[in-house]
């Protein structure tokens, strides 16, 4: 009688205790830098080998599918030749699961010597742990090729933490065959491009493809909207808890915005239902003419767009013209190598930090996957839609970082739960507004 | 045997290696569980006490949700136990009754059960698919046109449309413990019952399912606490969404811990799914045992 109720516990708790094992999904694509032996092991700790060669461990999210990849392995091997004796061994993770890994790792304190992170409030914990090497004192070497404003982001307190490769912003791509079809101009203000949606509407185009499901895309519009209506000083200030209130006419029509475009039928059907791979096919095949994201995908259209010639982007067009100008951009520098504090090697460690961003900066823009931090000291041979956004990037006004990065990672997952909330139509914007400020605190 | 069985050293001996594993990988970290609830941590600096404040949290924000995503739970669990076990039961009846082509159908159902989630996963997600989806194209083709749906992505379908690939996966798998049971229920009892000219149907009413009973036991604990701790297919499917529609406690426990870094109100709700397991798992004993009385 005892023993069967100690065997029903017994099972229960092997049963409750499976799903532990749910977490951690992540499959390393362990990618080995063309020039490295492979003796090094997984342990964060480097190797020195017994002729005195260094090892340093690095991770990042360059995987062989990424346009950083070729990048990423053309910066290893030009920082290995102009080290002879140390070696850098990458391992690559899958963006989503890697920043479940980068916690645990912190949390566990086993950083590797070298770990890409995104600068701004998703690495504040990391730099309050003390686990991250300040950079402050390498800095110098560096700053005749990378300006402070460029490193703002990883800047914590007066202090730098790491060094950026390059400036992402957000831009509105386009489908510039569909528009001509129908004589369309590009839209500069909100008002435009309501028009150009209905327009394309009333032609049978899908206007705007989008992923809800994976918020993060649709927050490219979402963010970049609250920055054309707010401005950016009071939108940096109002989601980073500096005292300024998320709502009234500077906050409310961006939120408003959304819900018009989407009552409108601006967004393509089911983009509740689709991830961002499936959104962007869209609009590659020419089924939806407009696409907000970050400026990477001028390098995928090149890839995976059956015809990259009828793409173009431009600036994300603005609400209230008191605030915000065109050229006001949400991005920044925010892909960001930091260097683990425990490491045996800071000097060089650091070095490499500083060199190989230099080196990827300029790698990815001459592949046309990223926009360079770093100056252009060299000749340059880009797409015309690269050079365009390096272009934008060069006289921009200002940039405000992505509010998800920007944000605490708390307040982010609450911003980005209640994004999908107001898509859906659970709350309306004047909701939205509020719950952003009791979340902000005001 | 019996020697070593009254062998009081040979018993501890024999039990120390998976006791000690027992605690260490189960009851060790359901007291930490318990212990960072009552925290406010973000996993990395230092775990701030806050008493219950969790729990209240838990239960009073509306903006979490997380009644609703019990709720979720518990209708999987109905669900799981009235229609994936009857449906269970009656193709065990059956192929242990044998038909032809028994061993091959056995394997055949049991299949899914052997498939990687995230492969069941992706297979679904293709046949969900709004655009190119096979359940879309078929309301197409036969004219259904308005039944379309963007079925992970609307509230009011993700739900159902999650779980019946939850149900769908693990048919075969109650149904291969079924069939076991019915198998070893001796042939001798279905002889008497026909001779006594029982039909089937009164075969497997009067027969068959009596003797099956601890069983149907195990598999209402599994299908129960199954579905309170349910979470890859859901996590591959929707990830929780739209809106948190389809939001079980599991899904909502990663959001929270990985998505905001929210240790302290994780480990509070992977509390409450291990209460919610043990509860029922009792519950379902007790049930048994008193209709066996």
């Amino acid at each position: 009688m005892k023993a069967k109720k100690l065997t029903a516990i017994f099972m229960a708790a092997a049963m409750t205790i499976s799903m532990t094992a749910c977490g951690s999904t992540e499959t390393p694509a362990a990618t080995e830098a063309p020039a490295t032996d492979s003796t090094g092991t997984d342990t964060a700790a480097e190797t020195t080998a017994a002729d005195g060669e260094t090892t340093l461990t690095m991770w990042t999210i360059a995987t062989e599918s990424d346009a950083f990849h070729e990048p990423y392995l053309k910066a290893i091997a030009d920082y290995e030749e102009a080290h002879p004796g140390v070696k850098i061994k990458m391992d690559t993770f899958e963006n989503e699961s890697y920043k479940t890994k980068i916690k645990s790792a912190v949390a566990a304190n086993e950083l590797p010597d070298i770990f890409f992170t995104w600068a701004g409030g998703f690495s504040a914990d990391f730099i309050a742990t003390g686990e991250v090497l300040p950079l402050s004192d390498y800095y110098d070497a560096y700053k005749d090729q990378i300006s402070e404003a460029a490193l703002a982001n990883a800047t914590y307190d007066g202090t730098l933490y790491g060094s950026v490769t390059n400036t992402p912003v957000s831009l509105m791509f386009y489908n510039k065959k569909i528009f001509d079809a129908n004589g369309l101009k590009v839209p500069e203000t909100l008002d435009e491009l309501k028009d150009v949606c209905g327009k394309l509407k009333a032609a049978g185009v899908t206007p705007i493809a989008t992923s809800v499901k994976d918020t993060w895309v649709f927050n490219m519009l979402g963010d970049g909207l609250t920055l054309k209506s707010a401005g950016p000083d009071a939108t940096a200030k109002a989601i980073t808890r500096q005292g300024v209130t998320y709502g009234g006419e500077d906050f409310l029509p961006a939120a408003q915005a959304l819900v018009d475009l989407r009552d409108a039928g601006a967004f393509i059907d089911g983009a509740t239902g689709l991830s961002n791979d499936e959104a962007c096919q869209e609009f590659y095949q020419g089924n939806a003419a407009i696409y907000f994201t970050g400026s990477w995908m001028s390098g995928s259209i090149a890839t995976d767009a059956p015809t990259p010639e009828d793409f173009d982007c431009a600036p994300i067009p603005v609400i209230n013209p008191a605030n915000a100008k065109l050229t006001d951009f949400m991005g920044g520098g925010s892909d960001t190598l930091m260097v683990s504090a425990a490491t045996e090697n800071k000097d060089l460690a650091a070095q490499a930090a500083f060199e190989i961003t230099r080196d990827v900066s300029k790698y990815s823009f001459t592949s046309g996957a990223g926009i360079p931090a770093w100056k252009v000291d060299y000749d340059a041979d880009v797409s015309p839609m690269t050079q365009k956004i390096a272009d934008y990037c060069t006289n921009a006004s200002s940039f405000t970082l992505w509010f998800d990065t920007l944000m605490t990672s708390e307040d982010a997952g609450v911003y980005l739960d209640l994004m999908q909330q107001l898509y859906v139509g659970d709350i309306t914007p004047e909701e939205f507004d509020d719950a952003m400020n009791t979340q902000l605190g005001n | 045997m019996n020697r070593v069985r009254r062998n009081k050293t040979a018993i501890i001996l024999f039990i120390i290696p998976t006791l000690i594993l027992f605690c260490t990988i189960i009851i060790v970290p359901i007291f930490m569980d318990v212990y960072y609830s009552f925290f406010k941590w973000n996993g990395m600096t230092a775990p701030e006490f806050i008493g219950a404040d969790n729990y209240i949290e838990l239960f009073s924000s509306k903006a979490m949700g997380f009644p609703r995503t019990i709720k979720n739970a518990f209708i999987l669990a109905g669900l799981s136990v009235f229609i994936q076990l009857p449906i269970s039961l009656f193709m065990a009846i059956v192929l242990a009754r044998g038909v032809k082509w028994e061993k091959f159908f056995v394997a055949l159902f049991f299949t899914p059960v052997l498939i990687s989630t995230v492969v069941i996963g992706q297979l679904w997600l293709k046949m969900y698919n709004p655009q190119y989806g096979i359940i879309n194209s078929f309301l197409r083709l036969v004219g259904l046109d308005n039944l379309c749906r963007t079925w992970l992505g609307d509230g009011r379908t993700a739900l159902p449309a999650v779980f019946v690939p939850i149900l769908w996966q693990y048919i075969g798998y109650h149904m291969l413990l079924l069939y076991a049971g019915v198998k070893s229920i001796p042939e001798e009892l279905n002889e008497a019952a026909k001779i006594d000219g029982a039909n089937s149907w009164q075969i497997a009413r009067l027969i068959t399912i009596p003797n099956l009973k601890p069983t149907l036991q195990v598999c209402t604990i599994f299908a129960i606490t199954g579905s309170l701790k349910a979470f890859d297919l859901i996590y591959v499917l929707t990830g929780g969404g739209p809106a948190h529609a389809s939001e079980v406690p599991s899904t909502l426990m990663v959001d929270m811990i990985f998505g905001r870094s929210r240790y302290g109100i994780g480990s509070t709700i992977a509390v409450f799914i291990i209460f919610l397991c043990f509860f029922f798992a009792v519950l379902i004993k007790k049930v048994f045992k008193t209709e066996v009385d």
